[in-house]
């Protein structure tokens, strides 16, 4: 065979290798007796894994009830991706699921740059219900809301103005902001000092420090702080880094010299994993916790949650819980699968939350009214782990930004 | 690596292929056309970054970071300023390529293993940059929902585009390659002692070879723009750049077609197995095991081993 | 942002002790990856990946021991071992047919493990919840040094650092293994002419360098929380440490980790809002101006 017979025959054993690569690519997806299908997009890898697991157990829990009777005649059934918290996966996977798997809604993620990208890019353009469940950009329903997009979680405009709220009761006046160096830790501390500020012009802000998500060592931060003689701080962190920060406090008994407030310090994933080491006295706010406020609605839905997934539910969990109950009752209230009068229907929808009472999904900004719990880290004897004691409940309305303001950061971009 | 012999048949397929390609739109569903078109950008950013590390021997370790700067000028320029769409289009390679220069000039003074980790610091200067500085680029949550032309909105528009833009790249890249320039490159890479000696400018060379990769990487960024309509730090972080390295000594670094199939493969595997497992990079690890044992040429290298064409010199030289 | 105000002597003491920690921590780990990289020549990307496995090994060993003071001992003895265990079997069924290869096909190798490595843990460990190990009642609590308190477990590691920089210094240059291997280091085919089985010298200095992975792992678990991603968080940080320090100079790495912990701990001092690009800038700065490192390269 000549060099260039040799060259052709290359060309054509790689076009019939593509060839077959497309074919494979070809197999159409399953597309059996109809179910209503969610797609859901979060990280199943890396360290924000622990709270996507968590809220997808969560979505779990609700479908099983929810599938006993079924909406519609139908059942709902879910399949994930696995973003490994990178948005451009995000995005593919997403793009995936609406034009190839042809879901009804999606559901996700913890990343908010995901999150906001999947709104905007899939969402917003292919028409299709997202609804976020775990990430806590004020952004998503707030500047860059638009119809498609609804969150079931808390966000970090809400958190900011419970800190306002209940740091204001306080008699701190120096304070000092720290937290993880992104969006969320900022977005935080903005919220947070906003609405402090407003509410006891005497308060004063005497330093700053940002750290890169996931720094291992904060000691060198907080011997700042201290030395700065700071009598509260703002520390906007989250996630693994919290365990990280938790450790830090008990290790330097920073309680003692400064009150720290945290949100979600009072979430139980990090708190059961530090067990009794966790540091006593941290003001946390967190708008879920299985003990609190103490209904039979909340102790069912705890014990239900324990027994299928063997600890009691956090805020991921229930979030998880509730987007598959808005979801479904969205959908039966719409009579059909038309995603338009879906979103319709969820304009406004209450469900029964699983702490008692309604929970609202608000029809302006398409997020839901949830209350914000403050208490502060306290050893209990009926838990291995602390637990959020002295709690006080901020009401939904006493912490989200009002219709008027979410509209005219939506109008000011 | 075409001798010029067959240079006229590889340009028929070269076009046969590109007949198919403009034709899939219509018939394939729409995620294949995204996923193409997904594939066409990574593979332009494969390519670019193997004109210096195939041909220029180089260790181009942060090869996203000028990536993300062109995907990140072009976003900002759209999204703050109203200038039209061709200049965004311009500015973005052109300040990926700005970037190059400045990176690499400090890095070609280095070799190897040193001129791979300064540039992994340059380059995580310019992202802690894009992930600080929250007022200009949104920080680590990015832009999203880039104001593209309403013509590029559509992906089957997005796909022409992005195919069309990918072909006249890959006709440049090619015609650079077989320029003088880029023999000299391609000398460098295997003897850069005798080609100093023979009084060529090493360093320059280099530094040139950097300036049109990291323009086209640039482009590639400005393509990902119109694909995906968003921008984020990640697009700069080094994991990705270890990435696009990989996908060239899959494909095979010492081809021209190698980086494409390489990006295609880590791709569609990351898409298509994804779908049934999250345990996805297990299997891409255990892939690249089995290559690197059986095939340590990469997959086009192997192909055009078996078939006997021109084996290409000074592979180990390159390196060692 | 305004520089903060008020430097006292006290917290640039405590930044000071801070960073030192955070060195020691660094230098173990990047003693590891530069000893493999001098001796075997391997840029071994999973070394991050066996650190994540020590951490997690640690958790699970403290945990089988009931978790108190004896148990977090016994930890950090043992999980090293695991990890070298680990590394034993990679060595044997991978590593030890590839040595011959170019570095950049060993680069890619070593990143195809990390992706393996990284999925094991995950399929091993789970990841459904954070893991954390309480350090020894000896090691808890703060003691105060100018004035700063600093954890007692910062204090633990920086006298560790040294004495793991001591020991490998006496192996190297004290036992006939180290000397062997630092042989092979310069001429890998003068020491097997002499009759030297370089093969088993190779596994075992790749063993022991992950084995001082898995210790790095070890150490810092008490400190964080262990979790799935630590592989990527260390990694690019150890392979700048060693390129600063001079590739595969164990001294090299020392400095290299001196320069990272205490340019991070003072740049949160100084400018806290840009404490994140301070190390980067310094190896940059290092880098050109002695392009080869710090100290002499084995390379």
């Amino acid at each position: 065979m000549g060099k260039k017979g040799k060259k052709f025959l290359s060309v054509g054993v790689l076009l019939m290798g593509g060839l077959l690569c497309l074919s494979l690519l070809f197999m159409p997806a399953s597309a059996q007796a109809r179910n209503i299908k969610v797609g859901i997009i979060d990280c199943y890898s890396g360290p924000a894994a622990v709270y996507c697991n968590e809220a997808l157990n969560g979505f779990k829990l609700a479908l099983k009830e929810i599938n006993k009777q079924g909406v519609l005649g139908r059942k709902i059934e879910f399949t994930t991706r696995d973003t490994k918290f990178k948005v451009d996966l995000a995005l593919n996977m997403a793009k995936e699921l609406v034009m190839r798997e042809n879901v009804d809604a999606l559901a996700g993620t913890i990343n908010s740059g995901a999150a906001l990208a999947v709104s905007e890019a899939v969402a917003k353009a292919e028409k299709i219900p997202l609804l976020v469940w775990i990430s806590k950009s004020e952004r998503i329903t707030g500047e860059k809301g638009h119809r498609y997009v609804f969150s079931t979680g808390e966000n970090t405009a809400m958190a900011g103005k419970a800190a306002g709220v209940a740091l204001s009761r306080k008699p701190y006046k120096k304070y000092w902001i720290a937290g993880d160096d992104y969006e969320y830790g900022h977005a935080m501390a903005d919220a947070a000092w906003r609405n402090l500020k407003a509410l006891r012009p005497d308060v004063k802000l005497i330093g700053k420090s940002w750290w890169k998500p996931g720094e291992p060592d904060l000691v060198p931060y907080f011997t700042a702080i201290v030395a700065a003689k700071a009598e509260a701080v703002i520390l906007c962190t989250g996630g693994r880094s919290m365990a990280n920060a938790l450790k830090t406090i008990r290790a330097m008994d920073l309680t003692k010299k400064v009150v720290p407030w945290i949100h979600t310090a009072t979430e139980i994933a990090v708190l059961r994993s530090l067990g009794p080491g966790a540091p006593e006295g941290v003001l946390g706010t967190s708008d879920y916790l299985f003990y609190y406020p103490d209904t039979p609605e909340n102790r069912a839905f705890a014990n239900a949650f324990k027994s299928a997934y063997g600890s009691p539910p956090g805020f991921p969990g229930f979030h998880g819980y509730i987007t598959a109950k808005f979801i479904a009752e969205g959908f039966r209230k719409a009579g059909s699968l038309n995603k338009e009068k879906f979103i319709d229907m969820l304009e406004g929808l209450k469900i029964d939350s699983p702490v008692g009472g309604k929970l609202e999904m608000r029809a302006c900004d398409h997020q839901v009214v949830l209350p914000i719990y403050l208490g502060v880290t306290k050893k209990v004897p009926q838990y291995n782990f602390l637990i959020s004691a002295d709690n006080i409940t901020l009401s939904g309305d006493e912490v989200m930004p009002s219709c008027e303001e979410i509209m005219k950061a939506r109008g000011k971009k | 690596m075409v001798k010029p012999g067959s240079s006229l048949r590889s340009f028929w397929i070269c076009a046969a292929i590109l007949v198919v390609l403009l034709f899939l739109p219509p018939v394939i569903p729409r995620f294949y056309t995204y996923i193409l078109a997904s594939i066409f950008v990574t593979s332009l950013l494969a390519m670019s970054l193997n004109m210096v590390v195939g041909y220029g021997g180089l260790f181009q370790f942060h090869h996203a970071a000028f990536y993300g700067v062109g995907a990140y000028t072009f976003g900002l320029l759209l999204t703050k300023t109203h200038l039209p769409m061709l200049v965004a289009f311009i500015a973005g390679p052109i300040a990926a390529a700005l970037a190059g220069l400045l990176i690499g000039w400090f890095c070609v003074r280095l070799i190897k293993l040193y001129f791979a980790m300064l540039q992994i610091s340059l380059g995580s200067l310019l992202w802690a940059i894009a992930f600080r500085w929250y007022s200009l680029t949104g920080g680590d949550d990015g832009m999203h929902g880039i104001p593209t032309p309403s013509f590029l909105f559509s992906s089957t528009h997005a796909y022409y585009f992005i195919l069309i833009v990918f072909s006249v790249c890959l006709l440049l890249m090619y015609l650079i390659l077989k320029s003088p320039f880029g023999m000299t490159l391609q000398a460098i890479r295997d003897n850069p002692d005798r080609c100093e000696a023979v009084g060529v400018n090493v360093r320059r060379h280099q530094l040139i070879g950097i300036i049109i990769a990291t323009f086209f990487a640039g482009v590639a960024g400005v393509l990902f723009v119109v694909l995906e309509h968003s921008v984020f730090p990640d697009l700069l972080f080094w994991i990705l750049s270890l990435e696009v390295f990989i996908m060239c000594l899959l494909g095979g670094w010492f081809t021209f077609i190698g980086p494409v199939i390489g990006a295609a493969i880590m791709v569609s595997l990351r898409t298509f197995v994804g779908i049934y497992t999250q345990y996805w990079t297990l299997i891409l690890g255990v892939l690249l095991i089995f290559l690197i044992f059986f095939l340590p040429e990469g997959i086009m290298g192997f192909i055009s081993a078996k078939l006997g064409s021109k084996p290409v010199e000074g592979i180990e030289r390159a390196v060692e | 942002m305004e520089l903060s105000q008020s430097i006292s002597f006290a917290a640039l003491g405590g930044h000071f002790f801070v960073g030192l920690s955070r060195a020691m921590i660094l230098f173990v780990v990047t003693s590891g990856l530069s000893l493999v990289l001098g001796v075997l020549r391997v840029p071994n990307i999973a070394h991050g990946s066996l650190y994540m496995i020590g951490a997690f090994a640690a958790y699970t060993i403290s945990r089988l021991f009931g978790g108190g003071s004896t148990a977090f001992w016994l930890a950090l003895v043992i999980s090293p071992f695991v990890v070298a265990a680990v590394s034993l079997v990679a060595e044997r069924l991978l590593f030890q047919h590839l040595y011959q290869r170019e570095h950049l096909m060993l680069l890619l190798f070593t990143f195809a493990l990390m992706l393996i490595l990284g999925d094991l843990v995950k399929l091993v460990w789970g990841a459904g919840e954070y893991r954390s190990i309480v350090p020894p009642q000896l090691l808890k609590g703060s003691a105060s040094i100018f004035g700063s308190s600093i954890p007692r477990y910062n204090l633990f590691l920086i006298i560790i650092g040294p004495l793991v920089a001591v020991g490998l210094w006496l192996f190297t240059n004290r036992t006939k293994m180290g000397k062997i291997a630092r042989a092979a280091a310069v001429d890998r085919e003068m020491v097997g002419a002499v009759g030297i089985n370089v093969s088993w010298v190779f596994a075992f200095a790749f063993v022991l360098g992950c084995f001082l992975a898995g210790l790095g792992g070890a150490l810092v678990a008490p400190t964080i929380s262990v979790s799935l991603g630590m592989d990527h968080d260390i990694i690019i940080e150890a392979f700048l440490i060693v390129t600063i320090g001079g590739l595969g100079n164990m001294w090299g790495a020392m400095v290299g980790s001196l320069i990272f912990g205490l340019t991070q701990s003072f740049g949160v001092l100084f400018w806290p809002q840009f404490a994140i690009v301070f190390p980067y800038t310094a190896v940059v700065i290092v880098l050109l101006w002695r392009p080869m490192g710090m100290l002499k390269s084995v390379w």
